[in-house]
C-alpha cells in the first residue's frame, strides 16, 4: 500500500513530506510501530495521526493512497 | 462532506491594531449588540535559559484547522446567543509584542459574549492544529508548548 506522509511542528524537522510503500501494515497501530522504528526520535514523543484530515482517536484501518498527518501537541494562540 | 466554503481564520503575519480597530468600528451599524468581548494573544518575550524569545513562527495544518474551527464555531453559536463571532490567527513569523490571535464576540448582553470568547480561546488553543516555534535572539529555536 502507498501512503502519503506529512508532518508538522517539531516532527517536521526529522520526517519530511514523502510517499511510502509498505506491505505489512493495514491499520494505524501498525503504522505507528512502523514509523517509530523508521524514525526513532518519534518513539519518545507525544503525537497524533490524522488520516485524510480525520484525527485518529483509536486504531483504524488504512487503505491505499491515504494521506497520513503526524502531529505533535498543538501550540497555537 | 459538505461543499460549503470554510471561513479562513489565518492571516499572514501579525494582526495590526488598525485591523482590530476597523473590526470594532464595523459593528457600529449592528445596533442590537450591547456587549463586545475581545481577546488578543500577544507574543511574549519569554526568557528561557538566559535567552529571550524574539519571535514565534506559526505554522498550521490549514485545511484541518479550518474544518475544526467550523465545528467549534457551530458549537459556540448553538450554545450562546451571539450576534457576531470573529477569529483571526497569525501564520509566519510574529515578533515579540505583536498580536497573533484576535477573538471577538458580540451579544445583546455582556455575559454570552464574555463566556463564548473565553470558551473559544480555550478550544482554539487545545483543538486547532497550529504550532508555534519560538525563535530566540541568537536564532536558535524551540517548539512552544501550550500550558
Amino acid at each position: 500500500m502507498k501512503l502519503e506522509i506529512i508532518s508538522f511542528g517539531k516532527i517536521s524537522e526529522f520526517i519530511r513530506q514523502q510517499q511510502i510503500e509498505i506491505s505489512d501494515v493495514i491499520n494505524t497501530d501498525q503504522l505507528k510501530s512502523y514509523l517509530e522504528t523508521s524514525f526513532p526520535q518519534l518513539a519518545g514523543m507525544k503525537y497524533k495521526l490524522a488520516i485524510n484530515q480525520n484525527v485518529i482517536q483509536s486504531n483504524q484501518s488504512l487503505k491505499n493512497e491515504d494521506k497520513v498527518a503526524i502531529m505533535p501537541p498543538f501550540s497555537g494562540g | 462532506m459538505s461543499e460549503k466554503k470554510l471561513k479562513n481564520i489565518f492571516v499572514k503575519g501579525a494582526i495590526s491594531p488598525g485591523f482590530i480597530a476597523d473590526s470594532i468600528a464595523k459593528h457600529a451599524t449592528k445596533t442590537a449588540i450591547g456587549g463586545h468581548n475581545i481577546f488578543m494573544g500577544q507574543v511574549r518575550k519569554d526568557e528561557i535559559n538566559g535567552k529571550f524569545v524574539a519571535a514565534i513562527d506559526y505554522t498550521a495544518y490549514e485545511e484541518l484547522a479550518l474544518t475544526k474551527m467550523d465545528e467549534i464555531r457551530e458549537d459556540i453559536f448553538a450554545k450562546y446567543p451571539l450576534n457576531c463571532m470573529h477569529v483571526h490567527h497569525s501564520l509566519g513569523s510574529i515578533q515579540a509584542g505583536e498580536i497573533c490571535l484576535f477573538v471577538f464576540t458580540s451579544s445583546a448582553h455582556r455575559k454570552p459574549a464574555m463566556e463564548a470568547c473565553n470558551e473559544l480561546v480555550e478550544r482554539i488553543k487545545a483543538e486547532l492544529p497550529i504550532w508555534g516555534k519560538e525563535i530566540f535572539e541568537d536564532e536558535t529555536h524551540q517548539w512552544k508548548e501550550n500550558i
